[in-house]
C-alpha cells in the first residue's frame, strides 16, 4: 500500500480521473500567454487563477493551479528571445543567449532549446520532489511549535539575504509582510488587533487581495509607464529541438536541474535566482564561455533548465513545511489552504497520497508545456504584439474579480488597491517582494508557533535554543543574517586562512 | 524573484526619507501593541498577549529601520551635494496617474453600484482611449471604434466566463 511506486501509480490515476487533460490544456495555455506577456508574472497567474478554481473540487484546482504554475514560469521565455524583455522575472537570464540567438535569425532554434530545457528541468525537479518530499515530509513531523517558528523566521531572513538586490531591505520587505499578517483577529483570545472599530479590518486582510494587489495592480501600474516595447523578429525557423542540444549538454542540464531544484527549495528565493545561479556555473564549468552572452545553446539550456526545475524544488517545501519557496508557490500555497488542503508536516500522516499525485500534476503540465512548446510559436508571436494599453484595463478586471470573489466582500476590493499601492511604492524603493510576500504568507505560522511554544514551556524561551533541531534551525537563521553583512564572510575566512611566516 | 534590483540604486537621501517614515511606523506598532489587553486573568501568564508578535516585528522593523537610516546617512545623504532622486518624466508621472486614477474610478466607485458588465465596459473603454488617444488624430475613429468592441467583450465575456461558466460571484 506505502510503495512508493503504487502510491505514484495512484497518484497519477487519480489525478488523470475527471477531464484533468482537458484542464491541464486550458490552464497551461493560458498561462504560457501570461507568462510570455512582458508585465504578468507568473505569481499575478497563479493569483488570478484561483478565482476561477473557487467551485472545482480539491483536486481538479490544485491541477489548474499547478499548471499554471508550470506554464508562465516556461512563458516567460517567449518575450525573452523576442523582445529582450523577460516575460516573467525568472526569464531575466534566458535574454542574455536568447535574444543574441534571435538576433542571429534562429528564434525558432532559441526557442526549441528553452523548450527542451524547461520540460527536462520541470521533470528533473519533479523526480526529486517524488524520492525526497515523502521522507522529508516524515523527518518534519518531528518539528513541534519551536522548530516551526524558526522555520518561517528562516524563510524570511534567507528571501531577505538572498532574494536579491538589498538583504536590509529584504529584511524590513520580510517584516513589514508579517506586520501585514497580525491585522484582525488573533487566535487565543479573538482580539481584533489594529482593528479601530472596524469589523471588515477584524475580519483580517485576505491572503489574496493582497496578494493580487502586490503582484496585479502594482505590476499594472508598472507596465503603463515608459514607451511600449515591440517584437525584434517576426521570422520563425524551425522549433523542433535537436537531440544533440541534450547530449551535448547533458552535464549542464543536470547541474542546472539539481541547482534549480535545490535553490526553489529554500524559502522564497524563486526561479530567477535558480536560472541566474545555474546559468553562472554553467558558464564557469563551460568549454565555450566565450559564446555566452553571444548566443550560448549551452547558456541558454542553462537558464532554461535552471528555471524550470525550481517550479517543482519550491513546491517541495510548501508540500513538507508549509513553507513556500517562491512567490508563486506561496500563493499555490494559499490556494491549498483555501481549497481546505492543509500543507505542511501533517500532510505525512493526513494524506500521503497527495505528495503523489502533485508529483503526477507536475508531470502531466510538463508534458502539456512540450507539446505547446512546438505548436505554439506563431500564435504567441502574435499575442505578444498586442499593446499593453489593451491588455492591462483586461489584467486590471481580473484583479478585482480575483480579490472580491473569494469572501464578496467590496472591502477586499479596496485591500487590493492599498496593497496595489503600496507594492508599487515598495518596488520603486528598491525593496524586493519575494520577503514581503514570505511575511504575508508566514506570518500566521509565525505568530500561532511562537505563542504555542511559549505557552507550553510557561514563558520559558530556552525550547527556542536548546532542542536540536530548533538550535540547528537558530544557527542557520543566524548564519543566513551574517552571510549578508558586508565584509563578514572574507573577515571569517580571514580567521581561518593561515597566515605567512 | 528579485523585482527591481537590476536598476540603479536610488540616491541616500530616499533611503533616509524612507528609514524615517518605516520608523514611524515601527514606534507606531509598537505603541498600539503595547496598549493591547494582556488578558492576564484569562491565561494566567499574559504570554498570550495579543500585542506580542506585532511588538516583536515592530521592534525589529524599527531597528531595521535606524540601520537603514544610519546606513543612508553613512553614504552622504546628509551632505549638501547629495544625489537628488530623480522625479519621474512628465509622460511617466502622466500615464501613472491615468493609470492610478482609471483604476480607482473602477474598483472603487463604479463596481458594487452598477452592473459589473457595465462598469467593466466603461473601464476597458476609458482606459485603452485615455491612452491610445496621444497617438494622434491618424486613425484615431478606429481605435476608439476598437476599443468599444474590445470593451463589450471584455465586460460580456467576463461576466459570462465567471459567473456563467465557472459560478463565481461578481460585485
Amino acid at each position: 500500500m506505502n510503495n512508493p511506486i503504487t502510491m505514484l501509480g495512484d497518484g497519477f490515476a487519480h489525478v488523470l480521473q475527471g477531464g484533468a487533460i482537458f484542464h491541464a490544456l486550458w490552464a497551461v495555455l493560458i498561462d504560457i500567454i501570461v507568462g510570455a506577456l512582458p508585465g504578468l508574472t507568473a505569481t499575478m497567474g497563479v493569483a488570478l487563477l484561483t478565482t476561477l478554481t473557487f467551485t472545482m473540487g480539491p483536486q481538479v484546482a490544485m491541477l489548474v493551479l499547478v499548471c499554471v504554475y508550470v506554464g508562465a514560469i516556461y512563458g516567460g521565455s517567449r518575450s525573452a528571445i523576442l523582445l529582450n524583455i523577460p516575460g516573467t522575472p525568472a526569464s531575466a537570464a534566458s535574454t542574455l543567449d536568447g535574444f543574441p540567438l534571435a538576433k542571429q535569425g534562429l528564434a525558432g532554434r532559441a526557442m526549441g532549446i528553452s523548450t527542451l530545457g524547461s520540460w527536462c528541468g520541470t521533470l528533473f525537479g519533479t523526480l526529486i520532489l517524488a524520492m525526497f518530499a515523502p521522507s522529508f515530509g516524515e523527518f518534519a513531523l518531528q518539528f513541534g511549535s519551536y522548530e516551526m517558528f524558526w522555520v518561517a523566521l528562516f524563510g524570511i531572513v534567507i528571501a531577505g539575504s538572498l532574494s536579491g538586490g538589498d538583504p536590509l531591505k529584504g529584511y524590513i520587505a520580510g517584516f513589514l509582510g508579517l506586520l501585514v499578517a497580525t491585522i484582525g483577529q488573533e487566535t487565543n483570545h479573538a482580539y481584533p488587533r489594529f482593528a479601530f472599530g472596524n469589523p471588515d479590518l477584524a475580519g483580517g486582510l485576505g491572503l489574496l487581495p493582497v496578494l493580487v494587489g502586490v503582484f496585479g495592480v502594482s505590476e499594472v501600474l508598472n507596465a503603463m509607464r515608459g514607451p511600449a516595447v515591440r517584437a525584434v523578429s517576426s521570422k520563425i525557423d524551425s522549433v523542433i529541438p535537436r537531440i544533440r542540444d541534450v547530449t551535448q549538454y547533458w552535464r549542464t542540464i543536470l547541474r542546472s536541474g539539481a541547482l534549480g531544484t535545490f535553490i526553489g527549495a529554500m524559502p522564497g528565493l524563486g526561479e530567477d535566482i535558480a536560472a541566474w545561479t545555474s546559468y553562472a556555473a554553467a558558464k564557469r564549468a563551460s568549454k565555450e564561455k566565450e559564446l555566452y552572452g553571444k548566443g550560448s545553446v549551452e547558456g541558454l539550456m542553462a537558464a532554461e533548465t535552471g528555471e524550470s526545475a525550481c517550479v517543482p524544488g519550491a513546491i517541495i517545501p510548501v508540500l513538507t513545511l508549509a513553507v513556500p519557496g517562491s512567490a508563486p508557490a506561496a500563493v499555490l500555497m494559499a490556494a491549498m489552504m483555501i481549497h481546505g488542503l492543509n500543507p505542511g508536516p501533517m500532510l505525512a500522516i493526513t494524506a500521503p497520497e497527495f505528495i503523489y499525485q502533485i508529483v503526477a500534476m507536475l508531470v502531466i503540465a510538463d508534458m502539456v508545456k512540450l507539446v505547446y512548446g512546438l505548436i505554439l510559436v506563431k500564435p504567441l508571436l502574435w499575442v505578444l504584439l498586442i499593446p499593453r494599453s489593451r491588455l492591462m484595463p483586461i489584467v486590471f478586471t481580473l484583479c478585482t474579480v480575483g480579490a472580491f470573489a473569494i469572501t464578496s466582500r467590496l472591502f477586499d476590493i479596496w485591500v487590493m488597491l492599498g496593497a496595489g499601492l503600496v507594492g508599487f511604492i515598495l518596488r520603486e524603493l528598491r525593496f524586493p517582494m519575494a520577503p514581503l510576500v514570505l511575511g504575508i504568507v508566514l506570518g500566521d505560522l509565525l505568530d500561532k508557533n511562537l505563542l504555542r511554544g511559549l505557552v507550553l514551556t510557561g514563558g520559558d524561551i530556552s525550547p527556542f535554543f536548546t532542542r536540536p533541531i530548533s538550535m540547528a534551525l537558530c544557527v542557520l537563521t543566524l548564519l543566513a543574517v551574517a552571510w549578508a553583512i558586508p565584509g563578514f564572510v572574507p573577515r571569517v575566512m580571514g580567521v581561518f586562512r593561515r597566515r605567512p611566516a | 524573484m528579485s523585482g527591481n534590483s537590476d536598476r540603479e540604486p536610488l540616491p541616500p537621501r530616499v533611503d533616509l526619507a524612507t528609514a524615517a517614515v518605516l520608523l514611524a511606523i515601527g514606534l507606531g506598532v509598537m505603541a498600539l501593541a503595547w496598549r493591547m489587553p494582556s488578558f492576564v486573568e484569562q491565561s494566567g501568564t499574559g504570554l498570550t498577549a495579543p500585542g506580542i508578535v506585532p511588538g516583536f516585528h515592530a521592534t525589529v522593523l524599527a531597528v531595521l529601520s535606524v540601520l537603514l537610516g544610519l546606513r543612508a546617512i553613512r553614504r552622504g545623504a546628509l551632505k549638501a551635494g547629495a544625489p537628488q532622486s530623480r522625479a519621474w518624466s512628465g509622460e511617466d508621472a502622466r500615464q501613472l496617474g491615468t493609470a492610478a486614477l482609471l483604476g480607482v474610478l473602477y474598483a472603487g466607485v463604479l463596481v458594487g453600484r452598477v452592473p459589473f458588465w457595465m462598469a467593466t465596459s466603461l473601464f476597458v473603454f476609458a482606459f485603452t482611449a485615455a491612452f491610445e488617444w496621444p497617438a494622434g488624430p491618424v486613425g484615431r475613429v478606429r481605435r476608439l471604434v476598437e476599443a468599444a468592441v474590445l470593451a463589450l467583450a471584455t465586460g460580456g465575456l467576463v461576466t459570462l466566463v465567471f459567473e456563467r461558466i465557472f459560478l463565481v460571484r461578481l460585485p
